[in-house]
C-alpha cells in the first residue's frame, strides 16, 4: 500500500498535471451532447436495470474527474455497457465539452 | 403453485434481499472517512487528503462524493476491492476494507449535502 506522504504527493502531482494538460471544455457545446445524459441521469431514483443501483448523480461533479470516467468508458476500461456505447460516439473534446457542461451546474 | 403464490414469494424473496443487504453506520462512516489508519493499524492516508472536506472539495480529478447514492458508491468501492475498476491509487486503498466498512463510508456520504444533484432540473 502506497505510504501516505508518497500518496498525497501522488494526488498534488495528479492535481497539478489536470490543469494545464487539458483544454477547457465549451459549455454550451457540452449542453447539447449532454441532451442524451438526461434520459438516465436525468430521473432522480432512476435505477439501472441490473445490477439495480441508482444511476449516479453527475450535476456539479468535479470536471476533471468526470473526463477521466468518461474516457474510461471509452476505452473500455470502466465496465457499464450502456455508458461505454454511449462514450465510443464521442472525440475528446466532446468528453471536455460534455465535462465542463456537467461540472458547471448549480442545483435548481 | 398458483402463479399468484408465485409471484408472492418472488416479491417476498427481493424484498428479503433488500433487508439483508448491509445498513450502513454513518458515524462509523465518519470515522473511516477521516481515519490515517486502516483495519490493522497501519498508516494510510485518510480518504479525506483527496476527496476534501465533508467529501464535497475533492483535489482537482478526484469524484465529489457527498450526496451521492449510496449503492452506487458501495458498487464502486467493491469494484475497486475486486480489480473490476482499475484506479493505482484506489486499489491502494480499499485493500484493508471490510463489507462493513463499505457500507459505513457509503451510508456516510449519502448522509451528506453536497453539490452533485441529478439532471433533472436541467432537462430541455
Amino acid at each position: 500500500m502506497m505510504k501516505p506522504a508518497v500518496l498525497f504527493v501522488t494526488c498534488l502531482a495528479l492535481s497539478a498535471l489536470a490543469g494545464p494538460v487539458f483544454a477547457k471544455g465549451d459549455i454550451a457545446k457540452g449542453k447539447t451532447l449532454a441532451y442524451t445524459c438526461t434520459g438516465c441521469h436525468g430521473i432522480a431514483e432512476y435505477k439501472n436495470a441490473y445490477p439495480s443501483y441508482r444511476v449516479p448523480k453527475i450535476g456539479g461533479q468535479n470536471e476533471q474527474y468526470l473526463i477521466a470516467a468518461l474516457t474510461g468508458y471509452k476505452k473500455r476500461e470502466r465496465n457499464h455497457p450502456t455508458m461505454q456505447a454511449q462514450a465510443q460516439s464521442y472525440s475528446d473534446e466532446d468528453i471536455a465539452n460534455i465535462a465542463a457542461y456537467l461540472a458547471s451546474l448549480k442545483t435548481k | 403453485m398458483t402463479l399468484r403464490t408465485a409471484t408472492f414469494l418472488v416479491v417476498l424473496a427481493f424484498s428479503a434481499a433488500a433487508i439483508a443487504a448491509p445498513k450502513g453506520n454513518v458515524a462509523a462512516g465518519k470515522k473511516a472517512y477521516e481515519s490515517t489508519v486502516n483495519s490493522k493499524g497501519e498508516a494510510k492516508a485518510a480518504c479525506s487528503s483527496c476527496h476534501g472536506k465533508g467529501a464535497n472539495q475533492p483535489l482537482e480529478g478526484m469524484p465529489k462524493l457527498a450526496g451521492q447514492y449510496p449503492e452506487y458508491l458501495a458498487k464502486a468501492l467493491n469494484e475497486y476491492r475486486s480489480g473490476k475498476r482499475k484506479n493505482a491509487i484506489m486499489a491502494g486503498q480499499v485493500v484493508d476494507l471490510t463489507d462493513a466498512d463499505v457500507a459505513n463510508l457509503s451510508a456516510y456520504f449519502g448522509s451528506l449535502k453536497g453539490d452533485i444533484h441529478d439532471l433533472s432540473g436541467h432537462a430541455r
